[in-house]
């Protein structure tokens, strides 16, 4: 078990250290000076001065292996340098704002586990019965809008016509948790729809699976409560794949709460990378995908530890 | 097997639906003249009129041109990228899989990496480098999604690759550039095709939500993420602005959705279908009390008729009709399909979802001596009677035990279920069971799980969970057939000992469709032979003197019955012709006629009974049998 | 053998490497341990043994399907330990296989016409006016209908598919088949249908085969010469008859005498304890674990083949006891 977390997570770390590799070198294989090009706007280009004082910011003046060695340094120190646009240490914006695009995540995540695996059961258990054909219906209409368009509608529907929840804005717990918690719920519920209706059909096609095994018919056979053949010898089996998709899917709710986020002006990650995308702010740009990416790969190296705990498959190869 | 026209059919609607939304916006010169970028401010949110059916929008510009002229940048980003990603990947995916090696480890981990990004962060990584536009986006987009099809296509063809057709192409010394255009890629279409359809919606999503944030397409160029963004300002007073480019937006994605879990159903015909898992339909009303009178008689089935759930099908099983005795072993014999699993999984209420009994009754004598019919139980007396009274081994040791819970977790379930006892009691019955089905070292091994055994250890392990509530009544559906040679003797040793070791007069129902096996351990033999039993009675006699041509030639066609026969010396087995028929295509009279080698004409028009001998030993379903009644073809006899 | 053999092969080991034990060193899985065997024209050589004993790995290496390590590797005088890969393309005009399971074996995309093409185009024969009759030809001799042509694998039953997989390997004639496990998977009167097919194919084109089956008495029925395979070691081998009917190997004794049979008496060799895995053989003799008759001397010594008979050799220290 040791043995297995410790390869895991020897792998992980390769895996953050090729990312961070190719984020670097994207700078290098951009054809002409970087710096120039980050600068230049439309058709102009900036002056002289701008460009060498950029390119000292940047330390794109020293040679390639020397930028590469302190760019993995300064990263394993969680030190991601200055912002090109107002000089500010981009680490501690990030560690500002990252506890608020997590907690967006973490509220849409429980959301979507407490909809969808319920759901996705007992439509898998009855696969081609009415609540299945009702609960994939809707699901297929959900998968099909994307999370800004849901945002939108739901601004729309809620906080326009409605008046029941605010259009957006942030306000921090300590201030007042009343407010906090209202305005976290259209974009926690954005970001979790989208999330449930990937984990409803993973659920559901995995159970079905599970349903058809040998082991369910050797279960019922011995005389078992259906209960308990559902819930020991079907839906345990399923939560592995269930949660090895969920954490891949990760990634793309991580993407998705870059337009939630901008959508309903929730500052978290995602308005700093949309300002500094717009603003051309390097540094800072790679600094938050560098953040994501290794949330991402924390996040599955946990779900791998947790399925090999599942599974003793996975444990004993 | 999905049949050619039936594939087209379900396919109609979505890909007639995805076509109108893909041609619509490209034939927009056709139905709107107005220009998608002429700005007149006069006419902002200008409800809609006749001339511009969907109104205006902020800058005055006719929404229906831009809703159009917007598709036709959207859709033509999305489908140029996911082409493009579909190319190289499937390329990159091909080439991995079928010659291995380095580009094997390339296409698998590049693919983990470019995982590790969402797609839309790393899209907006490169916007910054580069600067928005439609072909940047192109670009990353293919970037983006050519390591899935890789991994798709390197998975999937490796599936393939080790299949035995394709090593039998190899074997034929096919080209290896035929055998992967030529085999392997039709035989991966599907999954690719269904990864096509994923691809282009969620580019298309990816775009309009960069055009939203205003990194995609370059204004004044329309596109629909563009036209939300514009419209969210004004959503109090013009509602109808940001409707039309969701809807569009939504409409297509949901377009290429349906066609794409159409396309993904048809191509797996298994996840389409699916029956419920315990809805069993019964028989509603009880036809007579249940009655056994023979205090040695554990269960009786009776003229067992099962059919599929499919209105006006034949039966799967037409008549089954068998006495199962205390201390007694009875064999179910017969070829694949013949109906011997369906008859069995009757008795202990399992059978699958798309079968139905539709008569006969299936009578039990419990442990308390109370007589059940198993057709008419409510849910939990059934969940009582199974393990308990009749429990059951399956043919499959590898699959039947669940891989991720321990030996001695599913043992002590089996025990609890039926019996009030504490856990720490449970296993140590466990342990005893174990010991008792032969299993050395059982404390130590009881922890560990299905995977660590053999196939052997773990039929051990399922014959000793069967036994754990002391049955009346075993079932054994070719509980060696997966097993050795060597190891198949030692299970059927074993079934043999603990059967004479049971107190209580275990009666066994061995089902197999090796008559050697059988030779081993039955007491008494039941042919079946497509959903009908053709002959029944003591293994010994109808083993040794078979009078239904078709166990006749069972028995005939083995090669250990010929022991003087030996092909080198150019002998030959007497074989019979043909296959057994489908239940939908059984010929009239009896249904083994047009494989029989003494059929008569007479044969084409009585189906015969079961004709039970003078001694009523053994009973016999062929007219021309000894124990055929005299007069049951009369006219036609002289004809032999 | 006396004749020239068709197939010749010496000492032929097979391992395959497995996930790893420390960071670096990788395990490896030896399936094969030095096998040597011939096989004369128009002979028939059965291999029998349990699951996991190598009868399916021998089948491919000599098919070149798979890589392997022997010291010779003679096919019809050529050494295929050397061959080019353009001289092994043609020469598999020469020898073929047919697989166990019918449903895998034919591309469920391909009409029968489209499989039996493809062999003959794969070595260019019977070309243009030539194609039918010889595509008709190939169907009647195994029995089927020429009407079945454009049809395709999923609308055929078991013993149908296990036919056309037969008529794949004979479209394009050749000396040496590999039948691996190929009735296995049918019920017993289709399986004597194909047993028969396979019988008149051998008087009728003096084809050789290397028929790989668990089941002795098939074996014994269709072979001339059968050998035994136990972990990937022969056990023992001789003429059919002998070998099955006075067994000189313990292992052999034990698996004949476990066969199941409706006409011999009961007398069963009981063997202890299970198959040891392939990670962790026994020294000396690699029955020892659970041979009735083992000694200490056999945890020593690797028994080596010895003549017991005309054509007959056995692998066992013990020759007093059979
Ligand atoms: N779930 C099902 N739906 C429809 N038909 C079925 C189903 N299960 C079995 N059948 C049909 O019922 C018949 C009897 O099947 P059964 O499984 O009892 O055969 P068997 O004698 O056990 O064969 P085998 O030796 O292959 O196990 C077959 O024609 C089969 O096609
Ligand atoms: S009834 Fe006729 S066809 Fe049927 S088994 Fe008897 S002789 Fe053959
Ligand atoms: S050498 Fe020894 S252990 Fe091996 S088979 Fe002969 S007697 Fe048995
Ligand atoms: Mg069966």
């Amino acid at each position: 078990m040791l043995a297995f977390i410790s390869r895991r997570m020897a792998a992980a770390v390769a895996m953050l250290l090729v990312i961070g590799t190719i984020i670097f070198s994207l700078l290098i294989i951009v054809p002409g000076d970087p710096a120039e090009l980050l600068l230049s706007t439309g058709g102009g280009s900036a002056s002289a001065e701008a460009i060498a004082n950029l390119r000292v910011n940047m330390g794109l003046d020293k040679p390639v292996l020397t930028q590469y060695v302190t760019f993995l340094y300064n990263t394993a120190r969680l030190d991601f340098g200055t912002s090109i646009v107002d000089n500010g240490s981009i680490s501690s914006v990030i560690a500002l704002r990252l506890p608020r695009t997590l907690e967006i995540i973490i509220a849409g995540t429980i959301f979507a586990l407490l909809l969808a695996i319920p759901a996705g059961t007992a439509a898998g258990l009855r696969a081609g019965g009415k609540f299945d054909i009702t609960a994939s219906a809707i699901n297929a209409l959900l998968t099909s809008i994307p999370g800004f368009v849901l945002g939108t509608l739901f601004i729309f529907f809620f906080a326009q016509v409605l008046g029941w929840l605010p259009a957006g804005g942030y306000v921090a717990f300590a201030t007042n948790p009343m407010q906090h918690l209202q305005m976290l719920v259209l974009p926690a519920l954005t970001v979790g729809l989208h999330l449930a209706t990937i984990v409803f059909r993973m659920t559901r096609a995995s159970v079905l699976e599970m349903r058809g095994h040998d082991w369910v018919r050797t279960a019922v056979a011995k005389g078992l409560r259906r209960k308990r053949v559902v819930r020991r010898h079907i839906l345990y089996n399923a939560l592995g794949p269930i949660i090895t998709v969920v954490g891949l899917q990760l990634g793309i709710l991580l993407g998705s709460t870059v337009l939630v986020e901008f959508i309903y002006n929730w500052p978290g990650l995602s308005g700093l990378l949309v300002s500094a995308v717009e603003q051309r702010d390097y540094p800072t740009v790679r600094a938050v995908i560098l953040t994501v990416a290794a949330i991402f790969i924390g996040i599955n190296l946990v779900i791998d530890i947790l399925s090999s705990l599942l599974d003793p498959r996975i444990r004993l190869q | 097997m999905m049949s050619v026209r039936n594939f087209h059919k379900r396919m109609i609607l979505p890909s007639l639906f995805l076509a109108a939304l893909i041609i619509i916006p490209f034939a927009a010169p056709l139905i709107t003249a107005d220009d998608p970028v002429k700005i007149a401010v006069r006419y902002r949110l200008a409800a809609p009129d006749l001339e511009h059916w969907l109104g205006r929008d902020e800058f005055g510009r006719d929404r229906l041109a831009r809703v159009l002229y917007g598709g036709q940048v959207s859709l033509t980003v999305a489908f140029v990228a996911t082409t493009i990603a579909c190319i190289i990947g499937t390329f990159f995916g091909l080439v991995g899989a079928y010659f291995r090696g380095p580009s094997e480890f390339v296409t698998s981990r590049l693919s983990d990496i470019v995982l590790c990004f969402p797609p839309i962060l790393l899209a907006l990584l490169v916007v910054t480098l580069f600067g928005p536009g439609s072909v940047t986006l192109v670009a990353v987009l293919s970037v983006l999604y050519f390591p899935t099809f890789a991994r798709i296509t390197f998975s999937e063809a490796l599936r393939v690759t080790s299949l035995d057709f394709v090593e039998a192409s190899r074997a034929l010394g096919t080209p290896s550039y035929r055998i992967v255009l030529g085999t392997v890629l039709p035989n991966i279409a599907g999954p690719l095709s269904v990864q096509y359809s994923l691809t282009a919606a969620a580019a298309i999503t990816i775009e309009s939500g960069l055009s939203f944030l205003g990194l995609g397409v370059v204004p004044p160029a329309p596109s629909w993420g563009q036209m939300i963004r514009g419209a969210r300002q004004f959503m109090n007073q013009d509602p109808l602005g940001i409707m039309i480019p969701c809807a569009a937006l939504v409409l297509t994605i949901f377009a290429i959705n349906f066609f794409c879990d159409r396309l993904r159903d048809t191509l797996d015909p298994k996840g389409a279908s699916g029956s419920s898992m315990d809805e069993v339909s019964k028989p509603k009303a009880q036809a007579d009390a249940p009655t056994i009178k023979d205090p040695d008689v554990v269960a009786v089935i009776n003229k067992l008729r099962l059919e599929t759930a499919h209105f006006g099908t034949p039966a799967v099983i037409e008549d089954v009709s068998l006495i199962l005795r205390a201390n007694q072993c009875t064999a179910l014999v017969g070829e694949s399909g013949s109906g011997k699993s369906l008859s069995s999984l009757a008795l202990m209420g399992l059978l699958p979802g798309a079968i139905r009994q539709v008569g006969g009754t299936l009578q039990l004598r419990r442990k308390s001596d109370e007589v059940v019919d198993l057709g008419f139980l409510d849910a939990r007396t059934l969940e009582d009677i199974r393990g308990n009274d009749i429990a059951m081994i399956f043919q499959e040791p590898m699959t039947s035990l669940n891989p991720i819970h321990k030996i001695s977790d599913q043992m002590i379930e089996a025990i609890t279920a039926h019996r009030p006892m504490s856990r720490s009691d449970a296993r140590a019955h466990a342990i005893a069971l174990l010991k008792r089905v032969g299993m050395n070292d059982a404390e130590r091994r009881i922890d560990s799980y299905p995977d660590q055994m053999s196939g052997g250890m773990r039929q051990r392990v399922m014959i000793g969970m069967a036994l754990s509530c002391e049955p009346r009544l075993l079932i054994a559906d070719e509980p060696t057939t997966a097993l050795d040679v060597t190891i198949q003797a030692e299970i059927i040793e074993l079934l043999q000992t603990l059967r004479q070791d049971q107190g209580n007069g275990l009666s066994l129902l061995f089902i197999s469709h090796n008559l050697g096996v059988v030779a081993d351990i039955a007491d008494r033999v039941a042919v079946m032979y497509s959903g009908l039993i053709v002959e029944e009675g003591p293994a010994a006699q109808i083993l040794r003197d078979p009078h239904h041509p078709y166990t006749r030639a069972l028995i005939e066609s083995m090669p250990s019955s010929h022991e003087e026969l030996n092909s080198a010396r150019g002998d030959r087995l007497p074989a019979i012709s043909g296959t057994p028929p489908l239940p939908s295509a059984r010929p009239s009279g009896c249904t083994f006629r047009d494989r029989c080698p003494i059929a008569l004409p007479a044969c084409a028009d009585i189906r015969p009974a079961l004709y039970p001998s003078a001694d009523g030993e053994r009973a016999v379903r062929c007219l021309r049998a000894p124990e055929a009644p005299a007069g049951v073809m009369n006219h036609q006899t002289e004809a032999a | 053998m006396t004749a020239a053999p068709l197939l010749d092969v010496r000492n032929l080991k097979k391992s395959y490497s497995i996930g790893r034990s420390g960071l670096f060193s990788k395990r490896s899985l030896k399936v094969l341990h030095d096998v040597s065997f011939s096989v004369a024209p128009g002979e028939v050589l059965g291999l029998v043994g349990e699951s996991g004993s190598g009868k399916s790995t021998i089948g491919r290496a000599i098919l070149r399907l798979i890589d392997s390590q022997s010291d010779v590797m003679r096919f019809d005088g050529q050494d295929l330990n050397s061959i080019s890969p353009v001289r092994m393309r043609s020469l598999r005009k020469q020898m073929q296989i047919i697989f166990q399971d019918p449903y895998a074996s034919l591309d469920p995309r391909k009409t029968i016409r489209a499989v039996l093409s493809e062999a003959l185009d794969a070595h260019g024969l019977h070309k243009g006016a030539a194609r039918v009759p010889r595509l008709i030809e190939l169907v009647t001799l195994v029995g089927l209908d020429p009407s079945f042509l454009d049809r395709r694998p999923h609308e055929f039953s078991g013993g149908q598919r296990q036919r056309i997989g037969i008529a794949r390997a004979l479209a394009v004639e050749p000396s040496f088949i590999v039948c691996d496990e190929a009735v296995s998977a049918l019920d017993v009167s289709i399986q004597a249908q194909v047993l028969n097919l396979l019988a008149d194919l051998r008087a009728k084109t003096g084809v050789s085969l290397l028929f790989i089956s668990h089941d002795l008495s098939v074996v014994r029925y269709i072979s001339d010469r059968v050998m035994v395979l136990y972990l990937g070691r022969v056990m023992e081998v001789g003429p059919a008859d002998q070998v099955h009917f006075s067994p000189k190997h313990p292992y052999t004794a034990a698996l004949v005498s476990a066969e199941p049979s409706l006409h011999r008496e009961n007398r069963r060799i009981r063997l202890t304890g299970e198959i040891p895995s392939p990670l962790a053989l026994p020294s000396g003799c690699i029955f020892r674990s659970r041979c009735p008759y083992a000694q200490p001397a056999c945890a020593e010594t690797v028994p080596p083949l010895q003549t017991v008979g005309d054509q007959h050799q056995s692998a066992c220290l013990r020759t007093d006891i059979l």
